[in-house]
């Protein structure tokens, strides 16, 4: 059976029936878990910041209770002022440590989930690429990390500590005086009301406000990468209009988001406000009929002074916590997903390979069931050291066939083998360095043109290797012309080279290996006649002992190979040499003759004089 | 020499600092109004701060206490704590402070909206202003700048200004002159006992000097250290196939942990800063309550000495936040110079003027013409050199030569995707820098050598969005360049939907997609630039059959490695290291034995023995 290879984000948190959101919080305590050492620090200290923050406004209370009695020594008061100076300093330190803590510890986590966000993307398959847009993918390393980062910094801050200081102030209000304590804490509750209220709204228009930002990410990621088609069709305006799209649709996402999150502070910053009332009402009335005195009364005020800000901060927090729970669930489903290709569970220990490829009855498709089938029954023996060649129309599976060898895409297990073991058996790693590919796309890095040649290298390459390379390429010539030689820097994807030039490069990183399988997608497409029979000259060096695959939209390009297979629409249709192919009058000699035939017209006597009176225009 | 290619994200010096808010000006300018609501606004809300330690003052010293005299310091503040309906005062303080509360908190609310409404209208201006740059910048520019860095260009930079313009500026001027007002009334209420509680102040001014100086730098490393890791990530997620073939995943790990590394480093200081000038201010205050009480105890009643704590704290809150805000300040900043440097970029192509483009020169139209056209992208690195030729009205020509010759630079001038830097190009016997770009581009159809497929459906990427060219005119197009077989066997034929650069679609099915799209938009002028190299022999002489009637009168201009696939066309240029080294009609290059008659013979030596190994008959003669 066909095996599907869809590499939609299987979370495993559909299959615990998990929420999501749990599963991404749950991802995110490992990390909290692994710098534990800060977390546990803090903790302590926040409980002694605690204390002193409770210590305060009882030290102020004595204070002023000392200072508007007549009958308190003058050392007592001193002693008085001294504590609450001492407990103030003391307050501060905390304060210092507990932020720093916790900030760096925020940095830490991001900077290992970064890590991991990078490490993970480089597991994932082809497949994964097909689905998630680069804008996409950026979006959440960059701007959901952010948000997450801001979550455990100052929310998490805020989350642990603010509880903690409530309850302290709560114990001392109750010592001093329960009735009027109860007065006041009557309203926190309402807090939670409060948050319930708004969490879900402000989760889910997070949400919607980070996809708006990924879609104007998308969109200005696209026209940039194909500003010479955007150019050159004069599309400018209706890109000015998709964009507009997406700018005024983030524009309203923002602001829905807006509301929600500064209504929440507003209305938080009142519950103190209702706690005043209560010690106005009641503390008032107390002075009054004389049954508390003034300093009980600032020690009060104090604590919601106090217990303000956290408030009102909280309200705040209660925004950033659901944004970065959205964006961590973002993250998480980024993490979640598995790479369909990886070491099998039972694999073999093969340490290196000889280059004997099989294919046994491949089929393959590129989507689910009901997708094309890109890949039909092909079965095939490459004994190792010998060259395939690969040819056939457009799109009829020639590049498909080369990548299931270096296991870009997933096949069914005993379909593909090399050296006689399933290539799902083979440890990833060894595979690949035992397997050199020049894909049809030409993609350089942005590096310099020699770091490009040593891609594949390890960080000891010597000049002499990427000169062999780049001489192999025919690249040595192009070489000395450029700018700065070998340093020139290439630009993103090579933008600043010829075509020709491009393709020779990743041609050229590939012959500095040393592989057992070369595989070549059609690598001279963009090169002229001249440099291609050099480099021609040059392969049939580096073929030797080795298992080779060419694949070329050209039937000259193969002739040469030991056996030649001709794919159509999914199908091997043809298989053989070139010379028996040729006799067959079937594809592959339709191919080659359409070729023959164009050249031959312009070789009559006849037609050569019709096409004459040249002109001349160069000055 | 130094290097061109500016990649990485200097450090930029203070140059922006004193313009920047000149430069954001024309951006807020339409906003003015609600701009100076929301700073106004800032009037109500201090007098709305000030009320709740007045109303208390009131209470301890007027009210609560018994022995107090009930007679208040001004009429104004006795009629309003007179309460009504005969309650008692306690109960119509309470009162009073709740309501004050209420109105501050909906004052607060609404100063917010407000601010956000006005920034994120000015913001999505601003990144409409960045786009649309952008979209005007030669091709050029996208040579040197990476694609991930506009991309955060148009979303976070434009972000962080308007971080900057809500959390920056406003809470500034707002902070500011809250601190100037409770400073007024401090000394207001009480002038010596003022000057005590300023004795910090000195102390704390020191410290946010030094914070700002050392949290600039910090922030300055953050920024272009993020910068690069972006970049990275971009990058190798955009060449991930590459990675995984040549396994560099744990190299790449190690870079990637490096800059990641130094980016948390970088943040370390600046969040030991921040926490030091948060916990300094919080000292401050603590430290100050004590020296109010001791010094204002026996100077002033009960009530103003909880006035004076109050003010006082709300006088210092301010400066808690300031480290906030600068830091957020900061990154702004650094994003509107970003931001605003780009905006600055000089336009190197750009239309003359805005009137009409000139029409072409009556029985020239169609034509093309170089007139000792010199080149080169990077300073005096000549690509063409005093290049000239001449192409007639629907004349087909081909230019052929080795890779890196300069043939697709020609046709990035022709598009005017580059400027000459000497001589001229005419078109339609115009010179192409009077034409309106868009009018030029119209007249000449290019098939691009780089393919590049947007997201969409199939008939989307043909049409590229020109809603006058209809579904019959798409398919047509797509018959002529033999991609109508392959899409009508999709599933969902012209509406398959393209993925990002066209990934589920193979090679030469791309250069189809992208041929079609010539096609479909027509033009006098048709270029190809290897617009079938992927393409198979069988497809590709079908195409040129069906290309062949589609350009009866009209120009084209080719570019091949294959030399079978140009040969008869009318004139050949053959271009050797950027100059033109022959030109001529096929028969006629191969008479002058020169360049053009080796390339051919080799090529065609190649294709030729392809054949006479074949037990065909019809075998070519042999190779002179
Ligand atoms: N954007 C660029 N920036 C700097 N140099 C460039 C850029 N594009 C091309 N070049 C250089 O200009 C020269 C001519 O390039 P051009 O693309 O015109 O060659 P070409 O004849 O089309 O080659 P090919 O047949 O390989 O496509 C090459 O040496 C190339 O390195
Ligand atoms: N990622 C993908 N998702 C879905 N379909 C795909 C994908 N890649 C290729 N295909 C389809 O699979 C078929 C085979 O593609 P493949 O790239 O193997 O062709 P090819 O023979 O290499 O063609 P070319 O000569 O144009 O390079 C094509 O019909 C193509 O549209
Ligand atoms: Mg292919």
């Amino acid at each position: 059976m066909v095996r599907s290879m869809s590499a939609a984000p299987v979370t495993s948190a559909a299959e615990m029936g998990e929420s999501p959101v749990r599963h991404a919080l749950r991802r995110l305590s490992v990390y909290l878990r692994r710098n534990g050492v800060y977390y546990t620090g803090w903790t302590i200290l926040t409980l002694f910041y605690v204390a002193a923050f409770v210590a305060v406004p009882i030290l102020v209370g004595w204070a002023i209770e000392g200072a508007l009695s007549k009958d308190v020594s003058q050392s007592e008061m001193t002693f008085r002022f001294s504590t609450l100076l001492g407990v103030s300093l003391v307050r501060g330190v905390l304060r210092f440590f507990s932020r720093y803590l916790v900030f760096t510890a925020a940095r830490e986590v991001e900077y290992e989930m970064r890590n991991d966000l990078f490490g993970h993307l480089q597991r994932l398959p082809q497949s994964f690429y097909f689905n998630w847009r680069t804008g996409d993918l950026m979006s959440r390393c960059v701007n959901d990390l952010n948000a997450v980062r801001l979550m455990l910094g100052p929310g998490l801050l805020s989350v642990v500590q603010t509880p903690v200081l409530f309850l302290g102030v709560l114990v001392a209000m109750f010592v001093l005086d329960p009735l009027l304590a109860l007065l006041v804490i009557i309203p926190y509750p309402l807090f939670i009301l409060i948050a319930r209220a708004f969490g879900t709204s402000l989760h889910m228009r997070s949400l919607e406000q980070q996809v708006g930002l990924a879609n104007l990410s998308n969109q200005v990621q696209e026209v940039v990468s194909g500003i010479s088609v955007v150019k050159a069709y004069a599309m400018e305006s209706e890109q000015a209009r998709r964009f507009k799209d997406v700018n005024e649709d983030l524009y309203r996402r923002v602001l829905r988001l807006v509301v929600v999150n500064g209504a929440m502070p507003a209305i938080t910053g009142l519950l103190p406000a209702v706690g005043m009332f209560a010690v106005l009402l009641v503390g008032g009335s107390r002075i009054h009929d004389g049954h508390m005195d003034v300093a009980e009364f600032f020690t009060f005020a104090m604590y919601i002074w106090e217990l303000t800000f956290p408030t009102f901060i909280m309200g705040w927090v209660v925004a950033l916590v659901q944004r970065g729970s959205a964006a961590m669930q973002r993250i998480d489903e980024v993490l979640s997903v598995e790479p369909s290709i990886r070491d099998h569970d039972e694999v073999e220990a093969v340490e290196s390979l000889r280059g004997e490829v099989e294919f046994r009855n491949l089929h393959f498709r590129y989507g689910d069931e009901s997708s094309a089938v890109a890949l039909e029954d092909v079965s095939l023996h490459v004994p190792a050291g010998s060259t395939l060649g690969v040819v056939g129309p457009v799109g009829s599976g020639k590049t498909t066939l080369a990548s299931v060898i270096p296991r870009l895409y997933e096949v069914e297990d005993g379909q593909v083998f090399l050296d006689g073991v399933d290539v799902n058996r083979l440890p990833l790693g060894m595979l690949r360095s035992n397997i050199a590919m020049v894909p049809q796309d030409s993609f350089l890095f942005s590096l310099s043109l020699a770091e490009n040649v040593a891609y594949g290298l390890g960080e000891d390459a010597t000049d002499e290797e990427v000169a062999q390379a780049a001489q192999r390429a025919q690249l040595t010539k192009d070489i000395h012309e450029l700018p700065h030689g070998f340093a020139t820097l290439v630009g993103e994807r090579g933008v600043m080279l010829s075509g020709g030039q491009r393709q020779r490069t990743a041609l050229a990183r590939a012959l500095a290996l040393r592989p057992s399988i070369l595989i070549l997608d059609d690598t001279l497409s963009a090169v002229d006649a001249a440099t291609e029979s050099a480099i021609q000259a040059e392969l049939s060096e580096v073929f030797k002992g080795r298992t080779v695959v060419v694949v070329a939209s050209r039937v000259s390009t193969v002739r040469d190979c030991d056996q030649i297979i001709v794919m159509d629409q999914g199908r091997l249709v043809e298989h053989g040499t070139h010379a028996s192919l040729m006799a067959g009058q079937g594809l592959y000699a339709r191919l080659a003759s359409e070729q023959a035939r164009s050249d031959r017209a312009n070789d009559h006597p006849e037609t050569t004089e019709a096409t004459s009176p040249t002109q001349e225009s160069t000055s | 020499m130094s290097d061109p290619i500016a990649y990485e994200e200097e450090a930029l010096g203070k140059a922006y600092d004193s313009r920047l808010l000149a430069l954001l000006w024309p951006f807020v300018s339409p906003y003015r109004w609600q701009v100076l609501l929301t700073l106004l606004m800032v009037v109500p809300m201090f007098l709305i701060e000030v009320a709740p330690a007045w109303i208390i003052k009131s209470g301890l010293d007027y009210v609560y206490v018994p022995d107090s005299s009930t007679a208040t310091e001004s009429p104004l503040a006795a009629w309003i704590l007179d309460p009504p309906f005969g309650w008692s005062t306690i109960l119509w303080l309470a009162l009073l402070y709740l309501a004050v509360a209420l109105l501050s908190m909906l004052l607060q609310f609404a100063h917010m909206v407000l601010m956000a409404v006005t920034g994120q209208s000015a913001m999505r201006d601003l990144r409409k202003a960045v786009f649309d740059k952008i979209q005007s910048l030669h091709l050029g520019f996208f040579d040197q700048y990476p694609v991930g860095r506009l991309v955060t260009r148009t979303s976070n930079d434009v972000e962080n200004v308007a971080e900057m313009f809500t959390a920056g500026v406003v809470a500034l001027i707002t902070d500011v002159f809250k601190m100037i007002g409770f400073a007024v009334v401090l000394f207001w209420v009480n002038p010596k006992l003022a000057l005590a509680t300023f004795a910090v102040v000195p102390f704390l001014a020191v410290a946010s000097v030094i914070f700002r100086l050392r949290v600039r730098e910090a922030f300055r490393a953050v920024r272009v250290r993020i910068a690069r890791i972006n970049a990275y990530i971009q990058e190798n997620v955009t060449g991930m196939k590459v990675v995984q073939l040549f396994t560099r995943e744990a190299r790449n790990m190690r870079e990637f942990d490096r800059m990641n590394a130094d980016h948390r480093d970088a943040w370390n200081s600046s969040i030991r800063f921040e926490a030091l000038l948060f916990a300094a201010v919080d000292t401050a205050a603590g430290v100050t309550t004590a020296i109010i009480i001791w010094y204002g105890t026996g100077l002033v009643e009960a009530g103003v000495l909880y006035q004076f704590i109050d003010y006082m704290r709300r006088f210092f809150r301010p400066m808690q936040d300031l480290s906030a805000k600068y830091s957020v300040m900061q990154s702004s900043m650094a994003s509107s110079e970003r931001i605003f440097q780009l905006l600055e970029t000089p336009v190197e192509v750009m239309d003359v003027s805005s009137e009409a483009s000139p029409v072409p020169v009556p029985g020239l139209e169609g034509t093309v013409r170089f007139e000792n056209v010199w080149f080169a992208y990077q300073g005096e690195d000549w690509v063409l050199r005093d290049l000239s030729f001449e192409v007639g009205a629907g004349e087909r020509v081909a230019f052929v030569g080795a890779t890196g010759a300069g043939k697709t630079t020609i046709i990035n001038l022709l598009s005017r995707l580059y400027e000459v830097k000497r001589g001229r190009i005419l078109v339609g016997g115009v010179d192409i820098r009077l034409m309106s770009q868009e009018d030029l581009r119209r007249r000449v159809a290019t098939v691009l050598q780089d393919v590049f497929l947007f997201n969409g459906s199939v008939a989307d990427n043909i049409s590229l969005g020109r809603k006058d060219l209809s579904r019959s005119e798409i398919e047509q197009a797509a018959q002529i360049v033999e991609a109508h077989p392959f899409i009508a066997r999709l599933p969902e034929g012209y509406e398959t939907e393209v993925r990002e650069r066209g990934t589920n679609f193979s090679a030469g099915q791309r250069q189809l997609l992208s041929f079609a799209r010539a096609v479909a938009h027509g033009g006098e002028i048709l270029v190809l630039d290897e617009a079938t190299s992927s393409i198979d022999r069988e497809t590709e002489a079908l195409i040129q059959r069906g290309i062949h009637t589609l350009m009866e009168g009209k120009t084209a201009l080719a570019i091949a490695h294959r030399l079978s696939t140009v040969q008869d066309v009318d004139r050949i240029y053959v271009l050797d290291q950027g100059r033109l080294a022959e030109s001529g009609s096929h028969d006629h290059l191969m008479s002058l034995g020169g360049k053009y008659a080796g390339l051919f013979d080799l090529q065609r030596h190649q294709e030729v023995s392809t054949e006479s190994d074949s037990a065909l008959d019809w075998s070519a003669s042999p190779v002179s």
